[in-house]
């Protein structure tokens, strides 16, 4: 109880039961794992809508409907994204950087969504599996391009000094392979699990205000805020998934060349 | 003494276990809302690396094939603009060029006709004056002979009637050439005055 309202418990706010699956197994499938699903299904028919030969021809016309709104996506992760921070030879990235952007936003956007009013990113699983998954990816990009020097020329990047070596390659370590991905992983997060608890908050003033009879004028300004908070939330879906998929796109950059 | 000791170091050690297991119990009980847990890992983990993999083989290609042809085209269509652009250029500076060498043309064939017109109307006004020159000419002879044979005429009808007038006054004959003579000369003195 804080200020007279009943807030509820954090853990009610983001832990799902499962809908099958026994209680606390490593294979119990709840309603995060259900919006991730829809985040794949979802990314899936809305490219396949838009991919359909219907929509495709003819090819010189300019795109309406749902291959509009994929083309721009697409153009927008392509020239927004990869050309401004890798250049041409990262486009070969654009499907791994595409769905990140996809998967993000889409379990982003199930905070403001009717019925679910969960971010299935403001769980820490998500994600972490997907700063995991960047993680790995541009060390893989790094040892792909670079060998196995990628490590040392990560650490120690070429033009620094000798003498500074002992101060720049633990910050380096420390930086590139751990604060990397947990940065990754904990913006996204808290990002979401903030908006996820502001929009609680003030549903729960709206509910409480709703039956105080003297507090009922406040009402109309809770419930103002709650509105625009939602769209501000839209807004911080579409940004949080942008700066997730931009900076790993910046960072599978920095592993294609060892001067970076 | 040391009996009793043993019994309470004992007890004081089953108290401690039974402190732990209920700390570690309730550790259990209380989770850590924040920290990610196994089953959503997994299914995070499946369903991004199956949209990855639709993504890579199935999705974008059908996206962007379409997006390359389209930016293909405009990049023809844009060669084609701008060679139709350079054609037209060229075109333009052709015939810029044909109309510069049709208006120097024109030009001389203006002066030419100019100045074989001169030359024309000089021949014409040197002849038209030469004719009139003539013309003058025989007017001037022709004005001198009707204006010698008028004189002419004239004395001899002053003489008559002088020398008729002088006879009738005098009521005798006259000698009509030596008053012929006098009267010519009065009349050609009074000409020149």
């Amino acid at each position: 109880m804080i200020f007279g309202l009943e807030f509820p418990p954090i853990e009610n706010l983001v832990e799902w039961p499962n809908i099958f699956g026994p209680a606390d197994s490593w294979y119990g499938f709840n309603k995060i794992a259900l919006i991730n699903l829809i985040a794949l299904v979802g990314t899936t028919v809305l490219f396949l809508v838009a991919g359909r030969k219907k929509t495709l021809e003819p090819a010189t016309n300019a795109p309406k409907g749902s291959r509009n709104l994929v083309e721009s996506a697409v153009a927008f992760i392509r020239d927004g994204i990869i050309i401004e921070t890798i250049g041409p030879a990262g486009l070969r990235y654009l499907p791994f950087l595409a769905s990140l952007f996809f998967f993000i936003l889409i379990t982003n956007i199930f905070e403001v969504i009717p019925f679910f009013h969960m971010p299935g990113n403001a769980r820490m699983a998500g994600p972490a599996v997907l700063a995991l998954l960047t993680w790995a990816y541009f060390i893989a990009v790094g040892i792909k391009h670079q060998g196995l020097k990628y490590f040392w020329n990560s650490v120690a990047p070429p033009g620094v000094p000798k003498a500074l070596l002992p101060l720049v390659v633990p910050i380096e370590l420390l930086s590139t392979f751990i604060v990397r991905p947990f940065s990754l992983a904990v913006r996204l997060f808290a990002n979401m699990l903030a908006g996820h608890i502001l929009l609680v908050t003030f549903s729960v003033l709206c509910i409480t205000l709703w039956g105080a009879s003297l507090l009922l004028v406040v009402l109309p300004f809770s419930f103002v805020m709650l509105v625009g908070l939602t769209g501000f939330e839209i807004m911080v879906a579409f940004l949080q998934a942008y700066i997730f998929t931009i900076l790993a796109s910046v960072y599978i950059g920095s592993s294609m060349h060892a001067e970076h | 003494m040391l009996a009793s000791i043993l019994v309470l170091a004992a007890e004081a050690s089953t108290t401690a276990a039974e402190l732990l297991d209920q700390a570690a119990g309730d550790a259990e009980a209380v989770k850590n809302p924040i920290l990610p847990t196994v089953n959503e890992m997994l299914y995070a983990a499946i369903f991004f690396i199956a949209l990855w993999t639709l993504m890579k083989f199935v999705l974008l290609p059908r996206i962007t094939s379409v997006m390359d042809g389209r930016t293909d085209k405009i990049r023809d269509d844009l060669a084609a603009a701008e060679a139709a652009e350079t054609e037209r250029v060229a075109k333009l500076a052709q015939y810029e060029a044909g109309l510069a060498g049709a208006r120097a043309e024109a030009v001389s064939i203006i002066e030419a006709t100019r100045a074989e017109g001169d030359a024309e109307r000089r021949t014409q006004i040197t002849a038209a004056e030469a004719e009139v020159a003539a013309a003058r000419a025989e007017a001037a002879a022709e004005i001198a002979d009707a204006k010698a044979r008028a004189r002419s005429e004239l004395t001899g009808s002053i003489t008559d009637i002088a020398v008729g007038a002088a006879e009738a006054v005098i009521q005798m004959p006259l000698d009509r050439a030596a008053q012929g003579r006098i009267v010519e000369d009065y009349v050609n003195s009074s000409g020149k005055n």
